[in-house]
């Protein structure tokens, strides 16, 4: 096999070492959202703290990560992070479910100090929130890194990507091994947690058809050791790896269609999955031809709620994307050319 | 497989009865895709081959940029790279694939094929096409058109088509018109312009040097052959100190002297006293100037322009670039200029440069009035230039056509015994001839022994009695560097046996083991 991925990982290292200049006493991002909590529909208060960031994004950096971009290179103070919480807390208030992400790993004690983690935690719970997001390496996910003193019910998410080792070394850069992942899965669900797998759909250098095999392939896989599933379609972050792909055209993002495929062909899996795509109908993320994008990220959307199924959908688009699943390994890149989603519409005919 | 021609780095090969280069793979019969990650798929042309692994993890930017298995090589994403970068990544083809692997590009446009071509590539495959016609368009000479009538089959209607498109290809290798194909195509093609235009000096370093005729247009002024032919100006010096500039126009018919006009020309100037000490440059458009002793070169006596009348701002640039190199103010004490519509433009040229000019003023040179107008002017400019004979004179044609021709090895024919006159009759003493066919100096056996002992090319064959062209097949090495189309030596034993043309670049002699590696003209 070639030589690793050592030359795109300088190039996004490059851009790394630019200083950013964000508030610290501010988080990323607060908003709130409609998610599933023991089988039924509620409001899921959803919140980024600015932290140092993941430590694996500043050794090397997975290749479709841009989330680096959000963190502060030398670290956030404690009473920093205690800043950022005040002001997270009104968008928390009266919530039953809460995702606090960070742009890292949350129970990574040198990215998020221990006792502010037990601090908001048990500050959760006296809101009367039942449950937390909450994200991580595997590398992390040792009890004793998440012994609160009183939190609520913890879900943990695991970034698995995929299940294949070339993949997960040779297209997305992790360091990440199947049998590690299975082993931390077990950790957390004997300590209480349970575990959400993140699967990547469309990492670089796979075509469309080989990403829906690999999609599909580590659902199966991850099943049996997790709790629900999230398929992630990849978007185009800023300063990655996968941008410079794409500005160079050797790698198109995601189908819609490939989403619904892939849920499809998981649908009689014992746990849920599901996909929220990420810039989902942009040309950065998952996106079909402009007539039905929206339509089908409503469908998603309702698959995603419990509210409906994924049948029936099509559009004029289907078959073209059809089409190029079937030939997709041929083309050696995840590309293919520009505007055939839509037919390649524009100049007139006789 | 055996080398029938070259074009640019294109290459006609022959693989097998009716199979040749370059060549499209259809995905339905001739691609197979790997089963895994880790494996890989095959392709078939002729015989099925296995294909590199798809390239996981590289940054297609980074050198080796090339793909290989043992008989491929796959250029991945040459329908997208930056046509700079192509260039670049062209530029290493060979040396990264050597000559007997077949070069392979997925998933490109027909109008991207021949430019691809002209830059080395073999095999194309029709998995862009099949997408255009997923989606009900027409495929028409290697562009896209869309139709309300519906076509039956569109899908093998378009395949036939794509095979037609690269058949063309194909003939425009064999023909030495590629290059046409490739302007035809970069016309309106933005892409495939700019990677033309970056592709001029890798052509004119490594590119075949096929003498077909150019036929011009303003567009060619980037061709490889013209690009050489102006900077080499530079190594070219005229035949002798304080002689008179006369700038004339081209003409139609090539060699220049051969033409009617310039016929005239020098039947009315050689009645004048002193007419040797006049030195003729030809005013022209894409080349520049063309000194008379140059005029058999490739390509100052092999293209053909549309003419205009008119000069463009970038045709003036550059007539002003190649009469800085011809040095006036060094090499001349005066100038005429009788160049009909680019008569104005030359005159500001030449007094930029500092040298006394005088303009003719006519419209048309060629007319009676115009000649004896040009026959008075020489007369009166030529009467206070020092005499110039014809030895010295003939000495010093040889010395710039041999600087221009062989560049820093030259010297052996410089200082052999020159004697004859231009055109047909300058000689070499017994080393080397005017050959229309090779445009220059030819080579004479004992030229070849001085030339490869001066550090001229030299290809070394097997042990045998060589009878006419010398085959790929008894190539054993080879000494120094060349490009398809200049003059070699060929040894056996240490011993200089013939001299002639190469017809494949020096590693493609040793890769082949088919074709014809070296045309001979001098057998021993």
């Amino acid at each position: 096999m070639p030589e690793a991925f050592v030359p795109l990982t300088d190039f996004v290292n490059e851009s790394k070492s630019t200083p950013r200049d964000h508030p610290l006493d501010k988080p990323v991002a607060k908003w709130a959202e409609e998610e599933v909590l023991d089988g039924e529909i509620v409001e899921a208060g959803v919140v980024i703290l600015r932290t140092r960031g993941c430590y694996w994004s500043i050794k090397e950096g997975c290749s479709m990560c841009g989330y680096f971009n959000d963190t502060v290179p030398g670290g956030v103070s404690d009473d920093m992070l205690r800043e950022q919480w005040k002001k997270v807390r009104s968008t928390l208030r009266g919530k039953k479910y809460a995702k606090i992400y960070t742009s890292g790993s949350f129970i990574d004690p040198t990215e998020v100090p221990f006792e502010f983690a037990d601090e908001i935690m048990s500050d959760m719970s006296d809101m009367g929130i039942e449950k937390v997001l909450i994200e991580s390496l595997p590398e992390f996910v040792n009890p004793k890194n998440f012994a609160y003193t009183n939190a609520p019910k913890l879900e943990i998410a695991i970034g698995l990507e995929s299940s294949n080792p070339i993949v997960l070394d040779k297209s997305v850069n992790k360091r990440l091994r199947w049998p590690h992942f299975v082993r931390v899965c077990k950790v957390a669900r004997d300590n209480g947690a349970e575990v959400k797998a993140y699967i990547l759909l469309k990492p670089p250098y796979l075509s469309e058809k080989q990403s829906i095999e690999d999609a599909v392939q580590s659902a199966i896989d991850a099943a049996p050791h997790v709790d629900k599933i999230s398929i992630n379609p990849v978007n185009v972050q800023k300063n990655t790896v996968i941008e410079k792909m794409w500005f160079r055209n050797e790698w198109t993002a995601p189908w819609l269609w490939s989403v619904v495929e892939v849920l499809k062909r998981c649908e009689d899996l014992p746990v849920r999955v599901y996909s929220d795509p990420t810039g989902g109908g942009t040309r950065r993320g998952a996106h079909n031809c402009h007539d039905c994008n929206n339509k089908i990220l409503e469908a998603l959307k309702n698959h995603r709620l419990g509210l409906g199924n994924l049948m029936g959908l099509d559009c004029e688009c289907r078959p073209r994307w059809d089409f190029l699943t079937k030939q997709s390994s041929l083309r050696r890149n995840g590309a293919e050319p520009h505007g055939y989603r839509s037919g390649f519409t524009g100049g007139r005919h006789f | 497989m055996e080398p029938i021609g070259h074009e640019g780095l294109g290459r006609l090969l022959k693989l097998g009865d009716d199979l040749y280069t370059p060549h499209v793979v259809f995905s339905a019969n001739d691609l197979t895709e790997s089963a895994d990650l880790s494996s890989t798929g095959t392709i078939k042309i002729g015989k099925t081959f296995d294909l590199p692994p798809s390239p996981l993890g590289l940054d297609s930017e980074k050198a080796p940029y090339l793909q290989l298995s043992k008989s491929i090589a796959v250029f991945d994403n040459a329908y997208s790279t930056n046509p700079k970068k192509l260039v670049e990544m062209a530029s290493a083809f060979r040396s990264e694939a050597g000559y007997s692997r077949l070069l392979y590009a997925p998933a490109v446009e027909p109008s991207q094929m021949p430019i691809l071509a002209y830059l080395g590539v073999d095999i194309f495959d029709d998995l862009n096409v099949e997408l255009r016609s997923s989606t009900g368009w027409v495929l028409d000479s290697g562009e896209w058109i869309k139709q309300k009538a519906q076509i039956d089959d569109l899908f093998s209607h378009n395949r036939a088509e794509l095979s037609r498109w690269v058949l063309k290809i194909r003939n425009a290798i064999a023909n030495g018109k590629l290059r046409e194909l490739v302007e035809i195509t970069s016309l309106h093609n933005p892409r495939v312009s700019q990677i033309l235009y970056h592709s001029a000096q890798l052509l004119i370093e490594q590119g075949a040097r096929v003498h077909s005729t150019i036929r011009s247009n303003d567009l060619s002024l980037n061709h490889p052959a013209i690009l050489d032919f102006q900077n080499r100006l530079s190594d070219y010096e005229p035949p002798a100190k304080n002689m008179v500039l006369l700038i004339l126009p081209c003409s139609a018919r090539k060699p220049y002297f051969k033409s009617s006009s310039h016929k005239r020309f020098y039947n009315s100037i050689r009645e004048v006293d002193n007419h040797l000490a006049l030195h003729i440059v030809s005013v022209t458009s894409p080349l520049g100037l063309v000194p008379r002793e140059l005029e058999f070169c490739y390509p100052a006596a092999h293209y053909d322009i549309a003419v205009t009348g008119s000069w463009s701002a970038s045709e003036v640039e550059m007539l002003r670039a190649q009469l800085a190199k011809l040095e006036p103010k060094k090499h001349y004490i005066k100038a005429i200029v009788h160049a009909g519509s680019s008569s104005e433009i030359m005159t500001d040229l030449v007094k930029e440069l500092g040298i006394e000019v005088v303009n003719t003023r006519v419209d048309r040179p060629s007319s009676y009035e115009g000649l004896e107008i040009l026959q008075n002017i020489a007369k009166m400019t030529l009467a206070d230039v020092p005499h110039l004979n014809t030895k010295d004179r003939a000495q010093g044609e040889a010395k710039g056509l041999a600087s221009f021709q062989y560049g820093e090895n030259a010297d052996f024919l410089i200082n052999s015994e020159i004697s004859g006159r231009m055109p047909y009759k300058l000689r070499c003493g017994n080393l080397a001839a005017m050959s229309p066919v090779v445009g220059g100096f030819g080579l004479t056996m004992n030229g070849g022994i001085e030339y490869s002992s001066q550090g001229g090319p030299v290809v070394f064959a097997e042990a045998f009695k060589l009878v006419g062209d010398l085959f790929a097949v008894g190539v054993n090495a080879y000494d120094g560097d060349w490009n398809i189309g200049d003059q070699v030596v060929i040894k056996q034993n240490e011993v200089v046996t013939a001299v002639g043309i190469a017809k494949m670049t020096p590693e493609e002699m040793i890769s082949m083991n088919r074709g014809i590696a070296v045309e001979v003209r001098h057998h021993a």
